[in-house]
């Protein structure tokens, strides 16, 4: 049986390089390395149960086959006729589908927004604002001493983040931690024996001093290997392997962040607590981050959607700024989807602007919070919309999902979701990764390609594809109103 | 010499109808008024397409007066940008009201969307209901925000009211959002309800006022004294107020000023007096 060696994996933004597929009869049949998310897309994305595999387009109230001619004309038609439309998704495609899609755009007049908007969105805007101190990955892999985890939990979102490129992993100049971890984790299996077992013999309820608590480690200051901190509203399955978690009152983070700024600045706090942190404990979580020597705080939704948005990103980036006059110390977001720095990418190069584009009069505009889909949907502006490789029925706020199926929906989408279920016309394309070839940016702005290891079902197109049909049927459309009315 | 407008329709797109202003209709006939191109959506129209257009407009931007009356919440950029003259408007009005306005008067009896006066220099604003966010703010990236003249509502604002501010006075009696006055560099902000919090944070200098409940300081802030009263446009406004200096990891010296009476929460700082 074949093996496919080397294949990056279009799931989240870590965008492992790693995967090993087995393929028989045209079907991916073993993974090897991917997570379990990975895993289960390469095994089961080809079901037929959530799969598309004709044009759709809706009839008398319900969705019935057609010709890709008469969806293709019909997307068209919306798009040109709109006066608002709304072309949204675009992260979880290839580069290449997303040059075409902001074509498409700046042809009919419309605003492009990727899904960064809901996730990352006050990330880029707070880079703007302040500017950015980052580096790749590689970096963070083989030099970085202190890993910081804020509003993230890479275990559960990103879960080959830890062993790849930081707290488990075995770098040039650092060695991974995985030992420290595993004696912990036996003192505290210990732990719980010995409390069972005297539990039995006494008779009576008996505690030993906890092994991780929320004491500050005394060693964490001197200790010369990586060490991995998380900070976070509640205790998450990543917090288990941090040397130091840190519990932040939900919607504090800003106050958190500003009052570890006035310790990094050798000011002193009026207050005894912060978000539920005391001050003594801040000072020395402080003074960890000062005494590395290669620090990085990765961020995560927790931090750009809770309150205070861009503001605590500002904190956040400030912060770094910051601590780079005492040592090395970079930031980078935990980005969602495999290609959503991508989307950002193609926009900025294409547009000036990440995300959020209004080429409604003719130029890029850009503007979040008037030119942002959810934004758009929640005050009812648009009249036509184009969703791609998102879903956004599922997960947008109520009004905004009633107002986007008010209005003629076109889904390009290979599976059924809540949003294809809802849509007046839907293009079914291949899976990029899978089935379609491509460029993707993985979280920290590197591209990687994206593989073809299975032959798509027939007649199905790739986004790319799709797109430039429907760009060149538009194009045919407004070059005969141009006629007609001449 | 009075101009007045009414919108034919509800709109469904957004309008941006920067052409609305003293300056481009001073000295022109209705019929030409009409013929002022406006965008709805990404359709190019004029305005007389948009609304019914009566009355005549004075021979400079001074004697212009533009009255409009309507559901105007999708039409923005009314008055970018003017320099004399007045806009009244009875209704609600969208985005970028009186944006880079340099002078004259904007009246509205709604409410108003976001980024109402952004980067204004002159000029007076007055709202009788709510507002959104970013009054007298920035434009996305830059530094410079509203830069002089007065914005008053007698409603609430939404969050980060005068962020950027350099100078002028924001007044607003009803309550505000978070980070009021956010990266400030100067000018006056006074709030008479409650705030979400967070206020001031990252100024340089300026003066924010609350009289209601402040909801939280930040811990960047210091402790002055507790003060009888403060002085907000010349006018003299009864405390007590705790008095904070900030924001520290700006090496910001701008005042903040918290009425005692709403803010019992705060009599912790009472004993570094």
């Amino acid at each position: 049986m074949p093996i496919v060696k080397n294949v990056t994996c279009p799931i989240c933004g870590t965008f492992c390089d790693d995967i090993e597929l087995t393929v028989k009869k045209n079907k991916v049949v073993d993974v090897k390395n991917a997570c379990a998310m990975g895993e289960a897309k390469f095994l089961n994305y080809s079901d037929p149960h959530h799969r598309n595999l004709n044009p759709l387009i809706r009839r008398n109230g319900t969705l019935v086959e057609t010709s890709w001619t008469e969806a293709i004309k019909k997307s068209a038609k919306i798009l040109a006729e709109a006066s608002y439309p709304l072309l949204y998704g675009w992260s979880s495609t290839c580069c290449e589908a997303i040059s075409a899609g902001i074509e498409l755009a700046e042809e009919i007049g419309g605003v492009i927004d990727n899904t960064s908007s809901v996730c990352h969105g006050p990330s880029i805007l707070s880079i703007q604002d302040v500017g950015i101190s980052t580096c790749t990955l590689g970096q963070i892999r083989h030099r970085a001493d202190l890993i910081i985890y804020w509003g993230s939990d890479p275990y559960s979102a990103h879960p080959r983040h830890l062993e790849r490129y930081t707290a488990f992993t075995e770098g040039r100049f650092q060695p991974s931690e995985w030992k420290r971890y595993v004696s912990r984790l036996r003192g505290v299996i210990g732990k719980k024996k010995l409390e069972r077992a005297s539990q039995l013999a006494l008779m009576e309820e008996f505690s030993v001093p906890p092994i991780t608590g929320n004491q500050f480690p005394p060693t964490l200051e001197t200790e010369k290997e990586r060490k991995l901190i998380v900070i976070d509203a509640r205790r998450t399955h990543s917090a288990e392997f941090a040397d130091y978690f840190v519990q932040v009152e939900p919607n504090k983070d800003y106050e958190l962040l500003q009052a570890m700024r006035m310790l990094v600045k050798n000011e002193e706090l009026e207050v005894e607590k912060v978000a539920g942190v005391p001050v003594g404990v801040l000072e020395k979580i402080v003074d960890v981050m000062i005494g590395c020597k290669f620090g990085v705080l990765f961020f995560g939704v927790g931090l750009t959607m809770s309150s205070g948005k861009l503001r605590n990103i500002d904190a956040a980036l400030a912060l770094t700024r910051d601590l780079n006059f005492a040592t090395k110390f970079v930031i980078m977001p935990m980005r969602g989807h495999f290609n959503v720095t991508g989307a950002n990418m193609v926009s900025i190069w294409q547009t000036g602007y990440p995300f959020s584009v209004d080429f409604s009069q003719g130029f890029p505009f850009y503007n979040p919070g008037e030119t942002s889909a959810v934004d758009i949907l929640s005050r009812d502006e648009s009249d036509a919309a184009l969703v791609i490789a998102s879903d956004p029925v599922a997960n947008f706020p109520r009004v905004a999902a009633q107002n986007l199926v008010k209005n003629p929906l076109i889904v390009i989408d290979p599976e059924k979701s809540a949003t294809a279920l809802m849509a007046d016309v839907v293009l079914p394309s291949t899976f990029v990764g899978i089935e379609a070839e491509g460029i993707a940016y993985r979280m920290d702005g590197v591209p990687l390609p994206l593989k073809r290891v299975v032959k798509p079902p027939k007649g199905l197109l790739s986004d790319e594809e799709i797109l430039r049909r429907i760009l060149r049927e538009v194009r045919k459309l407004k070059r005969s109103q141009r006629r007609s009315n001449a | 010499m009075t101009v007045s407008m009414r919108p034919k329709y509800l709109f469904k797109v957004p309008v941006n109808a920067r052409n609305i202003s003293p300056d481009a209709f001073a000295s022109q006939t209705i019929d030409k008024i009409k013929k002022f191109e406006v965008w709805e959506g990404n359709k190019k129209r004029t305005l007389g397409e948009l609304f019914e257009i009566t009355g005549e407009s004075g021979e400079t931007p001074k004697e212009t007066s533009i009255q409009v009356t309507g559901d105007l919440r999708r039409v923005k950029r009314i008055g970018e940008a003017m320099t004399e003259g007045e806009i009244t408007i009875e209704g609600n009005v969208g985005m970028h009201l009186g944006e880079k306005m340099k002078g004259g008067t904007i009246t509205v009896t709604g409410d108003v969307g976001s980024w109402l006066g952004a980067m204004m220099k002159g000029g007076t604003i007055t709202v009788k209901g709510n507002v959104g966010d970013y009054v007298g703010a920035a434009y996305r990236g830059s530094m410079k925000g509203m830069m002089g003249g007065a914005i008053i509502i007698y409603g609430n604002a939404g969050n980060e009211v005068g962020c950027f501010m350099r100078k002028g006075l924001i007044k607003i009696y009803g309550s505000a959002g978070q980070f009021v006055g956010i990266h400030m560099h100067n000018g006056t902000i006074f709030v008479q309800g409650d705030t979400e919090g967070r206020a001031g944070a990252s100024i340089i200098d300026g003066k924010i006022v609350i009289l209601g409940n402040a909801a939280s300081v930040l811990p960047s802030f210091t402790f002055d004294d507790v003060k009888k009263k403060v002085k907000v446009d010349g006018e003299e406004i009864l405390g007590p107020f705790y008095s904070f200096t900030g924001d520290l990891v700006e090496k910001g010296n701008g005042k903040l000023y918290v009425a005692k009476a709403k803010n019992q929460h705060l009599d912790f700082y009472e004993k570094y007096l």
